[in-house]
């Protein structure tokens, strides 16, 4: 892991020369909690559907910035990039697989709502995300308003699903369980548009000429480490992490890593600027 | 966690539009399914040339794949060949191939009940073979057969909660739904076990009346 940080490093000071400005120096890390130590390694739920965040690629192997950001844990945790179990969670059954203790944290494009404060704790959101809208190319949709009256694929349990029913309960919704079936379906002309997250729907109308974005941002909310409650020792040394992550400048070279150039602005300002304002 | 009645209360509404639903397609299936069962089972006992082969095909497919792979078949698949049915018929159409084949095994099973000499008596009172299976066969095939068709059905009932998977908002649905909103699991999984419970149980008690009407012949 040492060779991936110091190239890191080297990325921050090809940056900083840039006229960024950047603390660098590896912050450490507080005691890791006795339950996780003793495990002998990190078991992380991550997405498998989800590029260029949680994925798997060609070779059915896990992959994606959130995967890389796991294995960095565990890494910095148990000493070696091997010391990990990850599972592949879906936006349905991600917060059961934690609470029922099958992983031991979750960074798996979770969004931060009141309703999953309420059963996990939050790290601190190590980036922003906002949701989207993918329609046929010739569809009539051009604004988010226009789907009124029409028939919207979403995801059980994601925070489109959420945002509809609270802001524009008259859409009737198509709900499904994986991004895969969503897209199909879509596809096969079974709803007018498919919401879900910006972040991976631009990585879908990029590969798809017969697909496009309706391109107005909604329901904008961070994204962070969900971990089990009152586990306090466990959550300060995620956020811990995150912070390192963040000062070392790993996540501009894991986006540049996983996310093609044409597509890559969105995803490094989502890691690294601010969030925007929006519906 | 605790068991919140007042949320359960609240989403009471969300469950009996499910429950509705799952009511709605369970029973057209089943009326289906038992009309697929009668004219496999025909074409199997009169050995209809050609069909019965087809239907001996059938009854192997169903039997020996998931479930859940014939519905993604059905609600993914099938637009593929040009045939693209709605959420609600591609599930009554699943549930009603799925079924239809255990219902052809349970009526034919009744069927060999019929002794060779009530058809051969049959026919040479000059009844085709046609009108002796409406008229003496099926009757009797139905009767014996009851008790497993039954459960056939009950297995329908239940089997309808996979339509969930292809986002119909039956009974299971809602649950899960739900849950991945507001994370209450257990009350909504009791709830929908409770509910189910009393499904298959009021379906049985109207089949167990059906059993005792037909059976009045036979009291002494």
């Amino acid at each position: 892991m040492t060779k991936t940080i110091s190239a890191g490093r080297m990325a921050l000071s090809a940056l900083a020369g840039l006229g960024f400005a950047f603390h660098a120096e590896a912050q450490s890390l507080p005691p890791l909690p006795e339950a996780i130590k003793s495990a002998g390694l990190l078991k992380a739920g991550v997405r498998c559907d989800q590029p260029p965040y949680g994925y798997k690629d060609e070779t059915g192997k896990f992959a994606g910035v959130e995967t890389d950001m796991a294995i960095q844990i565990a890494a910095w945790a148990f000493g070696s990039a091997d010391k990990i179990e990850l599972t592949c969670v879906t936006a349905e059954n991600r917060i059961p697989q934690l609470n029922g203790k099958k992983v031991d944290l979750l960074i798996a494009t979770l969004g931060v709502t009141p309703e999953r404060a309420r059963v996990v704790d939050f790290s601190k959101p190590y980036r922003w995300g906002g949701s989207d809208m993918l329609v046929a190319k010739d569809s009539p949709i051009k604004k988010l308003d226009d789907v009124a009256g029409k028939t919207v694929i979403m995801l059980k349990g994601s925070t489109q699903a959420k945002w509809f029913e609270d802001t524009m309960p008259k859409v009737e919704s198509l709900r499904l369980n994986t991004a895969s079936d969503a897209l199909q379906s879509l596809k096969q002309g079974r709803g007018d548009a498919y919401t879900h997250d910006a972040a991976t729907l631009i990585v879908i109308a990029a590969k798809d000429p017969s697909l496009r974005l309706v391109g107005e941002s909604f329901a904008v909310s961070d994204a962070a480490v969900g971990v089990r409650k009152n586990e306090a020792a466990w959550l300060a040394y995620v956020d811990a992490s995150l912070d390192r992550m963040k000062a070392e400048g790993l996540y501009a070279k894991w986006v540049e890593k996983w996310v093609p150039a044409d597509i890559r602005p969105f995803y490094t300002d989502a890691f690294t600027k601010p969030k925007p304002t929006a519906r | 966690m605790e068991f919140d009645l007042a949320y359960l209360a609240a989403q009471w509404p969300a469950l009996m539009r499910g429950l509705w639903l799952t009511i709605q397609v369970s029973a057209l299936s089943i009326v289906l399914s038992i009309a697929v069962g009668l004219c496999g089972a025909a074409i199997r006992v009169l050995q209809v040339p050609v069909l019965d082969k087809v239907v001996v095909g059938y009854v192997e497919f169903i039997r020996n794949t998931p479930l859940l792979a014939q519905l993604f078949f059905i609600f993914y698949g099938l637009p593929g060949l040009g045939l693209k049915l709605s959420l609600f018929w591609s599930g009554v159409l699943s549930l009603t191939l799925w079924a239809g084949a255990y219902q052809i095994e349970n009526i034919r099973g009744g069927l060999e009940t019929v002794g060779k000499g009530l058809r051969e008596a049959a026919f040479s009172l000059g009844l085709s073979p046609w009108r002796f299976f409406r008229l003496v066969a099926a009757p009797m095939a139905v009767r014996v057969g009851l008790p497993s068709m039954l459960n056939t059905s009950i297995s329908l009932l239940k089997n309808s909660s996979y339509l969930q998977a292809i986002g119909l908002a039956e009974l299971t649905f809602v649950a899960i739904d739900r849950i991945s909103m507001d994370f209450r699991t257990i009350e909504m999984f009791a709830a929908i076990c409770v509910i189910y419970l009393a499904l298959v149980l009021t379906l049985s008690f109207f089949a167990s009346r059906l059993e005792y009407r037909l059976n009045t012949p036979f009291r002494t």
